[in-house]
């Protein structure tokens, strides 16, 4: 264990070489492949990028590699050497460590702890020593310039600092290739350019990092080769500078998509649909709205803009009384004053709210398509239900029909559904309740290209027949190929309103970080 | 099959082929379960002179229902609140008040701790029942077509309130005037289930206001209510014996009786709540709410649900059903008793589970349920008539728990699967 630890320490820039070698790995469930035949290098110093949509084979290689699963075909070989790995444990033995999507860091457990947890350096054979524990944090930290102090709590953390102990915890374990699973997919801009930074340093030090993102932008901005797999197979792999995020998008896809500003047929119509002033609210303590003014207009795309803890979230939330009645501020709808006390009230004001996290608060994951469909209208269903079969299954399959939902039927369980898909059918429920605003939260989230480009198509069309959108995105491109205008919020302030014509990257890059 | 030149696709059919029947097979599980505890029952029953099966036998077919029937209507109850992931611990302990009250009601004369208490809090609960029936009836008249619908006047609303204070208002003046003597069986049906609700409703409001783990609310309840049972039975009284005819009314018999001289009655109010219960869960968006909330209660919360409302409510039925089954508890042994139905609900959680019901909430029936105490009273059953001790009884419950909840939840498979691999 302390030799281990004594080697991360003197860098691991001794191994320039490195190189993984997978030939001809597949994998079947079952007797049906999920992926076949993918030769691939992954080479120390390089930024690998592993491209694809949901379902096409991208979890399934990257636990192959790491050792979760075994490859049903092909051999895998380290600097020439073929290795095989039985468990987790084996590939990290080999300095193959993972960074998962989700964080799998113990919040109450400070940053030192977190990032010695399994590898504590022990003092006579049986306690943790605390002070080497936090002495090799502060080290590790250090050498990548990140401030964090090793004694805070991970819970008090920014999900942006987090993934930094994540980070500087493969560090300690000697990482010779690091996997990071869509490791922004949390993040604002900000935060993602600093991991960004990082992960180029990681690189240039001579570790292979095998990376996985859907944000083509970030994709290019980092990547020196990117390879794509569709239907369990290779499509291509190619440098980065010889190829065009419109290739790599016609790749995962099989036709070509044009990435570009949504059309609209109309304009925003004249009259507010909401007015928000004043707006002001606390939580725990803490204050995440500053008297927030604006107003919606009938038929309008507004985004709002800022990094993580600007009070995005807390914003719509506020909007929708998810949050319990408005403690300061006053909320118009349609011109008329309202006091919404809960969810249920502003569903009664024809409110719905897409949240950020469609796994835990948008979804019963175990219940099916129908039922998760039926969900925000069982309050409205006369007779208590009795008799409500046929309508319930009439609203599923005109929901799966009109979002193109892909599924086997009414009664395909939520949980088993593609990402994409997923959030279709948390568009569907709210759509199927006919609202006359809608708070989206991160509506395109961790879901690959198709899905995205058909979502802003609905966007799109429900705007222009007249339904108002307050659209919360931390991707920048995001609020600027979809939205009419965008509003920029920094630590709970609204620090500007930006035009069609004023919309950049750097304009609002600009806003998102005056802060006080 | 074998005609076509694609092996993949033919594996693909072949594997949905056996899914499916797999499937079929898996989903219908806990009826094979019961059906092959019934025939193992009427292959080992001993056999009377006259060539009788006992096991078979009508008189012990239906003395297993009798059996049953007090837990399986706790169990009932027991469901809804797994329905929505809580739990209730605190059912045993108000079964246990139930029959206390139960008891003091049918043999005390005059106003005692039992009608002091039940007087009142029937009083307030059928004013509630009574808004809620009326608001019932109310949906039920409106159009199906309305989608918002119209909200009814305020003068109608306030006729409504009128209407349910009378009601409850001659409802308590009817039972005050039974007190005198002692109370008849129709007026123990209300009061007892109602009281118990009262404290259904403590536990909800508990829950979800104070915000606490139902574990520990219940787990609260469970002590305080059977505290408060020996306190209303007076220090020092175990027992409180009901003689119907002698200390008590003798129609209370009927409670007991065979109804057709075939069916105890015990088992008429458990199939009965059985039936009640199925059709609401079933049919109804009551049970809509239950498995939404049990699935994901923040994403209810957020589709506009009252999700407390609900909550309340179901611990509130939990405990009636418990009040219901401690009726019928003093009917079958003739007494009241402040520890009786001790682990009653550890027996409800087991046949919940069994059933088929997800401890994680949003997943299970009712119907489940039913099999699941017939599991159990039928195994005590063929145990008891092959005399085997009730010790090893207890042990065989134990490996049933583990085996038929390895069963639903599908981890035998996947154990058979990774033994057959190695």
């Amino acid at each position: 264990m302390v030799t281990v630890l004594s080697s991360a320490i003197t860098s691991n820039a001794s191994e320039p070489d490195f190189v993984f070698d997978l030939h001809g790995i597949g994998r079947s469930y079952s007797g049906i492949p999920v992926l076949a035949d993918v030769t691939l290098a992954i080479r120390g110093g390089e930024i690998h990028t592993l491209m694809g949509e949901n379902g096409a084979g991208k979890s399934t290689l990257v636990k192959i590699v790491s050792g979760v699963i075994k490859p049903s075909f092909g051999t895998m070989a380290i600097n020439g050497l073929p290795v095989s790995f039985q468990t987790p444990r084996d590939a990290e033995e080999h300095g193959i460590i993972i960074m998962h999507q989700e964080l799998s860091l113990i919040p109450e457990m400070t940053v030192a702890q977190n990032v010695v947890l399994g590898r504590e350096p022990l003092k006579g054979g049986l306690f943790i020593d605390r002070r080497k524990s936090r002495a090799l944090a502060m080290d590790v930290l250090l050498r990548f310039g990140f401030s964090l102090d090793v004694d805070t709590k991970v819970r008090e953390l920014r999900v942006g600092e987090q993934q930094l102990v994540e980070i500087a915890r493969a560090l300690l374990m000697d990482a010779r290739l690091l996997i990071m699973d869509e490791p922004t997919s949390a993040l604002s801009q900000t935060e993602a350019d600093i991991l960004m930074e990082v992960v180029r340093d990681l690189a240039a030090q001579g570790v292979a990092i095998l990376y996985i993102s859907h944000r083509m932008d970030e994709v290019f901005e980092i990547s020196d080769q990117i390879s794509v797999l569709r239907d369990g197979h290779l499509i291509g792999s190619a440098m980065a500078s010889e190829t065009s995020s419109a290739d790599v998008v016609e790749m995962m896809v099989g036709r070509r998509i044009e990435v570009q500003k949504i059309r609209r047929k109309t304009q925003p119509m004249a009259g507010l649909a909401l007015e928000v002033s004043g707006l002001t609210a606390e939580a725990q303590g803490r204050s995440v709205l500053k008297n927030v003014s604006f107003g919606l207009r009938r038929g309008e795309v507004l985004g709002v803009g800022g990094l993580l803890g600007a009070g995005r979230t807390e914003l719509l939330e506020t909007i929708f009384g998810a949050r319990g009645p408005v403690q300061s501020g006053q909320v118009q709808i349609d011109g008329k004053p309202v006091a919404v006390q809960n969810p249920a009230d502003g569903v009664a004001h024809g409110l719905a709210l897409i949240t950020e996290d469609r796994k835990s608060t948008g979804l019963i994951l175990k219940h099916t398509i129908s039922d998760n469909i039926i969900l925000p209208q069982l309050p409205r269903i006369d007779r208590f239900g009795v008799g409500m079969g046929p309508y319930q299954t009439a609203q599923a399959l005109q929901a799966i029909a009109r979002l193109r939902i892909a599924a086997r039927g009414t009664d395909h369980v939520v949980g088993n559904l593609s990402g994409g898909n997923q959030q279709k059918v948390v568009l569907g429920k709210w759509l199927g309740l006919a609202p006359r605003i809608l708070l989206l939260d991160e509506p395109t989230r961790g879901i690959d290209v198709g899905a995205k480009d058909e979502i802003y198509d609905l966007i799109g069309q429900l705007a222009d027949s007249g339904i108002s959108i307050l659209l919360a995105s931390s991707e920048i491109p995001e609020l600027l190929s979809i939205c009419d205008r965008v509003m920029v919020l920094c630590e709970g302030r609204v620090t500007g309103f930006l035009e069609p014509d004023e919309m950049t990257l750097d304009a609002i890059k600009q806003l998102a970080m005056q802060f006080e | 099959m074998t005609a076509k030149n694609d092996p993949v696709k033919d594996a693909k059919d072949a594997g949905a082929w056996m899914a499916a029947g797999l499937r079929l097979v898996m989903r219908s599980k806990l009826y094979w379960g019961l059906g092959l505890l019934l025939v193992f029952g009427a292959l080992s029953s001993p056999v009377t002179s006259k060539g009788v099966n006992i096991f078979l036998s009508l008189g012990n077919l239906t003395d297993v229902l009798r059996q049953v029937s007090v837990t399986g209507i706790v169990a009932v109850g027991m469901t809804l609140v797994i329905l929505i992931a809580g739990i209730d611990l605190s059912v045993g302990s108000i079964l246990a008040l139930g029959t206390v009250i139960c008891a003091m009601l049918l043999t005390q004369e005059g106003w005692t701790a039992a009608s002091y208490i039940g007087v009142p809090a029937t009083g307030a609960m059928a004013f509630v029942c009574a808004m809620g029936i009326l608001g019932i009836v109310r949906q039920l008249l409106r159009p199906h077509t309305s989608a918002n619908g119209s909200q009814g006047s305020k003068a109608v609303s306030a006729l409504v309130v009128l209407v349910c204070a009378a009601a409850s208002v001659g409802l308590m003046v009817w039972l005050a005037s039974q007190v005198p003597t002692k109370f008849g069986v129709i007026a123990v049906l209300i009061m007892v289930p109602c009281v118990c609700a009262v404290f259904g409703v403590l536990n909800g409001v508990l829950i979800v206001h104070g915000r606490l783990q139902p574990f520990i609310v219940t787990l609260a309840m469970m002590v305080g209510a059977l505290g408060l049972a020996r306190l209303i039975a007076g220090q020092d009284t175990a027992v409180y014996p009901v003689y119907t005819g002698t200390n008590a009314t003798a129609s209370f018999e009927l409670l007991r009786n065979l109804v057709w001289g075939v069916i105890p009655m015990p088992g008429i109010f458990f199939l009965s709540v059985l039936v009640v219960f199925y059709a609401l869960t079933r049919f109804t968006t009551y049970g809509a709410y239950l498995l939404a909330i049990g699935g994901n209660e923040q994403a209810s919360r957020l589709a506009g649900i009252n999700v407390n409302r609900i909550k309340i409510v179901t611990y509130a039925i939990a405990s009636a059903l418990a009040g219901l089954a401690g009726i019928l508890y003093v009917a079958q042994f003739r007494q009241g008793k402040p520890d009786a139905g001790m682990g009653l609900e550890l027996d409800a959680i087991a046949a919940v589970v069994i059933g088929g019901t997800s401890l994680m909430g949003g997943k299970g029936t009712v119907v489940g349920t039913m099999v699941g105490v017939l599991i159990f009273g039928f195994l005590s059953n063929i145990l008891q008539l092959n005399n085997i001790d009730s010790n090893s009884q207890l042990v065989l419950k134990g490996v049933i728990i583990v085996a038929a909840v390895l069963l639903q939840e599908g981890q035998l498979s996947t154990i058979f699967s990774k033994l057959r691999r190695s």
